[in-house]
């Protein structure tokens, strides 16, 4: 029997802890990911379909960041 | 404007750059936490330090915590090994829910504005039970209870 130690999984507190940093992680990936697909050439509306948020949305997020990075952008219509 | 507004907006501020450095698209309590520690000339901010909570220790902490509590769902940081984003977001402008809650029980009870000092900011952050702030406070070994009874000291003071 593996006697590895399972904290979390009975009490609330590191659960509800578990959920809010999950939140942060989320986020911070959601900013790499979006970064490395488009500096792979992918477009708004594909970045935004794969998040399963609207364009307005992923744009309105990260456009600023990345013109600031210096990430050449797709137009929408490409 | 009273002292206590003039140091909660200077805190807010900085705590906006904590909270980009964070990744973060609010500004919660930690980051007003690593602000607070960021001027130990302040009273609120020599509390911090003289209990061994500077900024790099609270860094510290605060990071275990999130290691912590994302194992507590079976995840680990190290399982991604997507590049890091090359620039910030922009700048959070939004308090967080933490903040807020803070910010009321800092000044709970309080019925003067003038009666406001700076201390009530930290004494709100730290009165929180449960959410980031405590959860890395305990993984670091510091002692909540001490330090709220440190900052109820100096409030408890005559004033400067």
């Amino acid at each position: 029997m593996p006697s590895a130690v399972r904290f979390g999984a009975q009490d609330p507190a590191d659960a509800l802890a578990a959920v809010a940093a999950l939140r942060r992680l989320a986020d911070q990936l959601e900013d790499a990911a979006v970064e490395q697909a488009m500096r792979a050439g992918w477009s708004w509306p594909e970045v935004a379909e794969a998040l399963g948020v609207t364009r307005q949305a992923v744009h309105k997020k990260h456009a600023k960041r990345l013109i600031a990075a210096g990430v050449t952008l797709r137009r929408r219509e490409e | 404007m009273t002292t206590f507004k003039k140091y909660v907006g200077a805190m807010l501020e900085q705590a906006a750059r904590e909270a980009e450095l964070d990744r973060s698209t609010t500004i919660e309590a930690q980051h007003v936490l690593l602000a607070i520690a960021a001027r130990p000339e302040a009273t609120a901010g020599d509390v911090l330090i003289s209990a061994g909570l500077d900024q790099r220790a609270i860094r510290a902490a605060l990071a275990r915590e999130l290691e912590h509590s994302l194992s507590a769902a079976g995840v680990s940081l190290g399982a991604f090994d997507l590049p890091p984003p090359t620039s910030a977001p922009e700048r959070a402008t939004k308090l967080g829910a933490s903040v807020k809650y803070a910010l009321e029980r800092g000044v709970h009870g309080i019925r003067k504005g003038k009666d406001l000092r700076p201390g009530h900011l930290l004494l709100g952050i730290l009165q929180a039970e449960v959410g980031t702030v405590p959860r890395a406070l305990a993984l670091s070994g510091a002692d909540r209870a001490d330090l709220l009874l440190r900052v109820r000291h100096t409030l408890s003071a005559a004033p400067k």
